[in-house]
């Protein structure tokens, strides 16, 4: 309710929460996104972290039983592991904070990754020096690249979907779709699929070239007339509304957010009363980091 | 008796390797480093991550996760930069906030409500800022902060609630919380003597 005030902090002041991984999801966001720019944050982080690390090096060691060490190292095979990134190279800044854990992915518990590699040829042209890794972030990179090859298809797909019940106007209307098509035909379109809170899932669609994105909600809860889903950007300024969608009657349903895509905002879900609100009122049941 | 043979009697074993150095090891593979630093630091990782979840079979499985993770991003550890205990529990606590929140979701599945678990009761807050402290730096450094701030730290780190949960558990507004969580952790980090 009162985001607004929220809003206004000073991004420095949620480094002791976060280094207790206390902050919401969308301060959080907005965290790992000024963290990321910031050598003097990350140093900030990296002290608050030791002294969360004191709390919990405080608590009363357990012995885990044997057999959790015989089953993690049968996992190690198809576990495959980062290289150091070249120490002559200065690429530190890829990675947002690179004595830090991955940033966690949002809203899941990130499942194993397979150690396939989707799209070898496009992982060589990947800008990351690290090899994958078992996590969220790198599938999102390696759908990103893969999206490049089939952005043409998912575009018809797009349009064949989305032309079934259209009317001329509203935010589903021809003009709406027109945009969609240009934005899955956009040479630099990303796709980024998570799960949502409550099942089904939401993929982001995005070019930065165009400025827009769009999501395509995939097994969502209907929520009555009461209620909707609002999409947000997320930025270090806090949230702002990019509208609302609902999912009646069908389980799938696309929307362009309003506003611009810069690159590197995130986008965020929440369960709003009808009508939407200017700031977002629950926490979200998803969020996309781009 | 010869000199040298009583000099290496005498001589404890070899030390054993310092984590920071395991955990660089680990980074290129090495799979007997990676063993030693799981069974120095597997209790550790594991008492944590139990405090926090509190079931054993679910405990069991992060703490797998939080060592599988270790093992493949072994190379950001940056031994300049910090050492391995604090990487490793920054990333066991992490993961076990991660499991705890997931769960409560998928208990809660009541979007339409749009409410958050607020199940547990108050008590365990209690319980929780109880928390019986081994360390003597770290117990001494939890009394310079004030009764409030240590329940917010306490509820935040070892019962991986966020802000707005702690807020709505102490039934205080999100503004105190964030307060309390703030000028504590600046009161531990200055009592601990930890340097930007």
């Amino acid at each position: 309710m009162n985001r607004a005030d929220d809003a206004g902090d000073d991004v420095r002041d949620l480094a002791p929460a976060y280094a207790l991984d206390a902050l919401d999801e969308f301060d959080r966001a907005r965290f790992e996104r000024a963290l990321a720019a910031s050598p003097e944050l990350q140093a900030e982080v990296a002290a608050f972290r030791e002294v969360a690390s004191g709390l919990g090096d405080a608590v009363e060691p357990v012995s885990p039983p044997a057999s959790l060490k015989a089953s993690l190292f049968d996992r190690l095979d198809s576990a495959p592991q980062e290289r150091r990134a070249d120490a002559a190279a200065p690429v530190e800044a890829i990675d947002s904070a690179p004595a830090e854990p991955a940033p966690v992915a949002p809203v899941s518990d990130a499942p194993v990754a397979p150690a396939t590699s989707e799209a070898p040829e496009a992982a060589q042209a990947s800008e990351v020096q690290a090899a994958p890794v078992a996590d969220l972030a790198a599938r999102r990179r390696r759908r990103r690249l893969a999206i490049a090859w089939s952005s043409a298809a998912a575009a018809v797909l797009l349009i064949a979907g989305a032309f079934i019940g259209a009317n001329w106007f509203g935010p589903n209307g021809w003009a709406a779709q027109r945009e969609m098509a240009a934005l899955a035909a956009a040479s630099d379109a990303q796709q980024t699929t998570t799960p949502v809170a409550g099942g089904g899932e939401v993929t982001l669609v995005s070019s930065v070239e165009q400025g827009r994105s769009a999501i395509l909600a995939d097994g969502l809860s209907e929520l009555g007339d009461e209620q909707t889903y609002e999409l947000w950007y997320i930025d270090e300024a806090g949230a702002s509304s990019a509208g609302t969608f609902d999912v009646a009657g069908s389980d799938e349903a696309w929307r362009i957010l309003e506003g611009d895509f810069a690159p590197g905002v995130a986008v965020g879900i929440t369960v709003e009363p009808a009508g939407g609100s200017p700031q977002p009122t629950t926490e979200p049941v998803a969020v996309i980091q781009t | 008796m010869l000199d040298p043979v009583v000099d290496v009697a005498e001589q404890p074993e070899e030390p054993p390797r310092a984590l920071e150095d395991l955990l660089v090891a680990t980074a290129a593979g090495d799979r007997e480093a990676f063993g030693e630093l799981y069974d120095a630091t597997s209790a550790r990782v594991f008492g944590l991550v139990r405090r926090l979840l509190v079931d054993a079979a679910q405990a069991e499985e992060v703490t797998q996760d939080v060592f599988l993770e270790a093992w493949q991003t072994a190379a950001r550890f940056d031994p300049e930069r910090g050492s391995a205990i604090p990487w490793l529990l920054t990333l066991a606590h992490r993961r076990a906030v991660d499991r705890v929140r997931a769960s409560q979701s998928s208990r809660e599945r009541d979007l339409k409500a749009g409410i958050r678990d607020l199940e547990v009761p108050v008590d365990e807050v209690a319980e929780a800022a109880e928390i019986a402290i081994e360390h003597e730096k770290v117990a001494g450094a939890l009394t310079t902060l004030s009764p409030a701030q240590r329940e917010c730290i306490s509820l935040a780190y070892y019962g991986g609630c966020t802000q707005s949960e702690i807020a709505t558990r102490l039934d205080v507004p999100l503004g105190t919380v964030k307060t309390r969580l703030r000028d504590g952790m600046i009161r531990l980090r200055e009592a601990l003597g930890v340097t930007t």
